[in-house]
């Protein structure tokens, strides 16, 4: 079957693509099927579950509901573009250590809304975490080591910026 | 006094951890080879219908397609979940001339992408006969119900359509509830809820010059390689499953199921890597869910809360193939006798076909239903004979080194101390019953607290009923861990490294971790079992020690002294007492080369639950021996209920478990939260609506999980009754699946405390909460 495609230029963890794709490819379908960027995950495909959350501009956006198309323009990152400088960024290594990771399979949209939510409240209330990660599920964990998760990356951040340290979370 | 443990009992970060947390993790849904094709499933949209004609000839035809296949194409080799003389396979990966639930599957298609597959499956033809179903099974019991399947050969009782029942008991129950101070009837019915593992089902296989690789979301590759070989009809040898990472299971990942058969078929067919994810709607109405169950239980007991006797009659409703359906009716049983002592006991449960989808283990697989009936029973109990919950508990109890009465024993139960310290930790003594259905400060809230006990067992004999792991020394003195075990989000690599790392004293940053490959790694009894820490963990700690004994000679032969005059540490040995006698492990490696004929120096170890029990136990009798090892728990819960609304959460949960020791306290703090969240979205949110065998919620958004908001405060408390002893063997206990069953009860419990209601059915919505209070009003008001 032809199929039409439209060329698409698309800026992903700083580095930009060319892209021909469907018009009507999700960036989820994009990102994992033609990048193979696989560290977005593809829970429902219908917006329910968050496992495909990636950051649009800074902000947290799911994946399979937003066509690739329309994130010309946006600077996305996705769960591999936030490490730095082959560190782990404070937010991944917090969800390490605290215990916050079982299967995983939410892991990557659950660290990349938490980055949303630590670069525009550095300090957040359990109601703030709450509504910045409500859309995210995780069936494994209970959301409590995840809740402390966001806490400790909040210190870490908190203690790396009285340092000077350099790095800059997307 | 041995040393402190250094790796073992410390809370240590998975080692997946920056795999899973770099997305570089691979799960099923990530593995894609070249040229892959793309798999879709025609499923059957009737409850119950003869298959006249299938015609696929136009789905044929359509470019893009590259293969079609029916029953016709398959062998037509039955499966199940069991397969015993008793109860034998029952269902064909692909339907045979009939279909007998809503999504069993027809046909599938393999085509360049999904649009096509899509359209493929559009065009292909079936023609169906209806048939009339049932889906209530007390309605598929009577006498004039349509039948699903013929009843059970052995099934003497006029049943329609039982695939299994298990019947077993001991004592006179009949004289010991005539002797009983008080006796209580009552039935409690469950629901059907799924495993909400957040990766779907997914599958890709791949024919390759005779062999069939397969990556597939699973709970076990050796299980899974076993059936796909059986079905295909290919030797166990032509099949191999590798390892991907999975995104959660909770025991629906287990079965052979028949997208994982279709992806392998039509790999065979094209000649090219096939790939099948399948669709969230799909899993929701097509794919197998828990096991609702109706448990019908008296009890009697002493004026002193003592249970004299029980009788217990449950009814499963499984689906429309025995699944594990007639394992539940089997477990069940276990889980009414191994919390409390029960002088007399007569069990009966039977597993009901209907022409509902098919059912399968759910983490707790009967415990959460089995629990919820009879702590529930037990508060009631205890009301009327004027005890407190803590106090009927205590006095029946199970204490160490009892003996169940299938032979196996608690050993080092710490039951006793579970509940003593739940108890404490809330409150509960002065608490309960304090403020039942006092206003709070003017408002509509009430709260409650409850508690309920649980056990379950781990490792039983099951397909392939051992695990092997084998311990590789390299020569920079690091280590290789080779395991058949997959890590499922509970930890299995982590713990196992652990251990690997405690026997050899080598850190953990220093050990790499094979897993999952039938090929490449030893047999493993699979992460289905709860076995995993005990089983897997022995094995591992078996192989460490072999690689141990061959450092120490080599050590004890280069540096002139006796092995016991040496210690391990930090990937070297030293003599005790002079330090600077010291030889690296890299040092050993190369002079074990050297000197032994070029020995690298590579254990292995194996465990099997019990050494000579042939089999596992009847599933019809419940005779013979299970497991060594019963973990237990007590389980408490502050629950806030909304007198106005109906609408009621979890606030707050104690867990206080005797899971042995906890190898990895992080680990074991995880799957305690994870198991109160699942419990909470059964008490009050999660419920998979059925009408006429279709399922009218296949969603998130209409069956819904706990999300961030439904959060409730967990707490642990260890109950340590086992240790670790470096070189020896270890009883630890399970900690992935019994903690989703005392909870659930003792949410039942707080319930009633809070506003005085009892809800003999779960989960307990907003509606059944309301009605509830106005019929308690009534019947007040009634007697006022
Ligand atoms: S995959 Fe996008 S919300 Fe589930
Ligand atoms: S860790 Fe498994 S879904 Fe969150």
């Amino acid at each position: 079957m032809e199929h039409i495609k439209v060329v698409v230029h698309l800026l992903i963890n700083g580095d930009a693509h060319d892209l021909a794709i469907a018009p009507e490819a999700t960036l989820s379908e994009v990102l994992r099927g033609q990048l193979g960027l696989t560290g977005t995950k593809d829970g429902c495909g219908t917006g329910e579950c968050g496992a495909c959350t990636v950051l649009a501009d800074g902000r947290p956006i799911l994946s399979c509901l937003t066509l690739a198309f329309e994130c010309q323009g946006r600077e996305i990152t996705t769960i591999e573009g936030v490490a730095c400088n082959g560190e782990l960024n404070p937010v991944q290594q917090a969800f390490i250590d605290a215990g916050a990771i079982q299967c995983g399979f939410c892991t990557p949209g659950m660290v990349l809304a938490t980055i949303a939510l630590l670069n525009e409240t550095p300090h957040p209330s359990f109601a703030e975490i709450e509504k910045a990660l409500e859309g995210v599920l995780c069936r494994c964990t209970g959301y409590n080591k995840i809740v402390e998760a966001v806490n400790r990356a909040a210190e870490a951040i908190a203690a790396r910026l009285k340092g000077g340290t350099s790095c800059q979370t997307p | 006094m041995s040393d402190p443990l250094k790796y073992v009992g410390q809370p240590i970060a998975r080692v997946d951890g920056p795999a899973k947390v770099t997305g570089k993790a691979r799960f099923t849904v990530d593995v894609q080879p070249p040229g892959t094709l793309v798999c879709r499933i025609l499923r059957s949209p009737h409850p119950h219908a003869r298959i006249l004609g299938i015609d696929i000839s136009a789905a044929q035809k359509l470019p893009g397609v590259k293969a079609v296949v029916t029953a016709d194409d398959t062998l037509k080799i039955k499966h199940g979940f069991v397969e015993t003389p008793r109860y034998p396979a029952d269902q064909y990966p692909l339907a045979v001339g009939v279909v007998r639930h809503v999504g069993e599957e027809i046909a599938a298609v393999a085509a360049v992408d999904e649009h096509t597959a899509e359209a493929a499956l559009k065009l292909i033809k079936v023609e169906y006969e209806i048939l009339p179903a049932v889906f209530d099974p007390e309605e598929a019991m009577k006498a004039d119900a349509p039948e699903v399947h013929p009843s059970h050969p052995k099934v003497t009782e006029p049943f329609r359509n039982i695939a299994g029942k298990t019947e077993t008991g001991w004592g006179d129950v009949d004289q010991g509830l005539a002797e009983s101070d008080y006796v209580r009837t009552d039935r409690f019915e469950s629901h059907l809820r799924t495993h909400g593992y957040l990766e779907p089902q997914a599958t890709v296989a791949s024919w390759e010059d005779g062999k069939l690789n397969v990556w597939t979301s699973s709970m076990g590759p050796f299980i899974k390689r076993k059936k796909l070989a059986q079905t295909l009809g290919l030797p166990l040898s032509a099949v191999r499953v590798h390892k991907s990472y999975v995104g959660g299971a909770f025991g629906g990942k287990i079965d052979l199921f028949s997208h994982e058969f279709c992806a392998a078929l039509l790999s065979m067919k094209t000649g090219r890597p096939v790939k099948v994810v399948v669709s969230r709607e799909e899993i929701f109405a097509a794919y197998r869910h828990g096991q609702p169950l109706i448990v019908e239980l008296t009890t009697g007991v002493k004026k002193d809360g003592s249970i004299v006797a029980q009788r217990i009659r449950t009814i499963n409703n499984c689906g429309a193939y025995k699944g594990s359906g007639v394992v539940v009716i089997f477990l069940s049983w276990g889980f009414a006798m191994a919390t409390y002592r029960i002088p007399n006991m007569a069990y009966e449960g039977f597993a009901v076909y209907t022409n509902n989808t098919v059912r399968c283990p759910q983490r707790g697989h009967g415990a959460p239903q089995m629990r919820f009936a009879i702590e529930s029973q037990m508060d009631m109990i205890a009301e009327e004979i004027g005890l407190d919950p803590v106090a009927i508990r205590l006095v029946n109890a199970r204490l160490p080194d009892e003996q169940l009465p299938n032979g196996d024993n608690v050993h080092n139960c710490g039951l006793v101390e579970c509940i003593e310290k739940a108890a404490e930790r809330i409150n509960l003594r002065e608490r309960y019953g304090s403020s039942r259905n006092k206003a709070a400060e003017g408002g509509s809230l009430r709260r409650g607290v409850g508690i309920g006990v649980s056990a379950y067992f781990g490792g039983s004999l099951i397909y392939p009923n051992s695990s092997s792991v084998i311990v590789k020394l390299n020569d920079d003195g690091s280590l290789i861990i080779l395991t058949g075990s997959l890590d499922i989000g509970q930890g299995a690599e982590t713990i196992l490294t652990q251990i690997v790392a405690e026997e050899l004293q080598v850190p953990i940053s220093q050990i790499s971790i094979m897993a999952a490959d039938t090929e490449t790694t030893p047999v493993d009894i699979g992460v289905w079992i709860s076995g995993n820490a005990y089983v897997t963990g022995n094995a591992a700690r078996e192989a460490a020690m072999a690689v141990r004994h061959k450092i120490l000679e080599i050590a004890a032969q280069e540096l002139e002294t006796e092995t016991c005059q040496l210690v391990l540490s930090e990937k070297a040995v030293s003599v005790t007492g002079a330090p600077e006698r010291r030889m690296s492990y890299a040092e050993i490696y190369e002079a074990s080369v050297r000197s032994r004929r070029g020995d690298p120096i590579i254990g292995e170890g194996h465990w099997r639950t019990m050494r000579d029990v042939p089999t596992h136990p009847s599933l019809a009798t419940a005779k013979g021996r299970w497991t060594e090892n019963y973990a237990f728990d007590a389980q408490a819960a502050e629950v806030e209920v909304d007198i106005e609304t109906g609408k009621a959460r979890l606030v707050r949960a104690v867990t206080a478990h005797d899971c042995g020791f906890p190898i990895n306290p992080l680990n074991v703090d995880g799957q305690i939260d994870g198991q109160v969240s699942m419990a909470l979205g059964h008490a009050f949110l999660e419920e998979v609506m059925m009408e006429n065998g279709r399922t009218l919620n296949p969603s998130w958004l209409e069956y819904r999980m706990p999300t961030i908001g439904e959060m409730a405060l967990s707490e642990s408390i260890d109950v340590i009754t086992e240790s670790y002893v470096v070189g020896q063997p270890y009883r630890t206990k399970e900690v992935g699946e019994g903690y989703v069953s005392a909870i659930l009860a003792a949410i039942a419990n707080a319930l009633y405390d809070a506003v005085g209601v009892r809800l003999y059915t779960t989960p307990f919505t907003p509606e059944r909460i309301l009605k509830a209070l106005k019929e308690k009003a009534q019947a007040d008001s009634g007697n006022a």
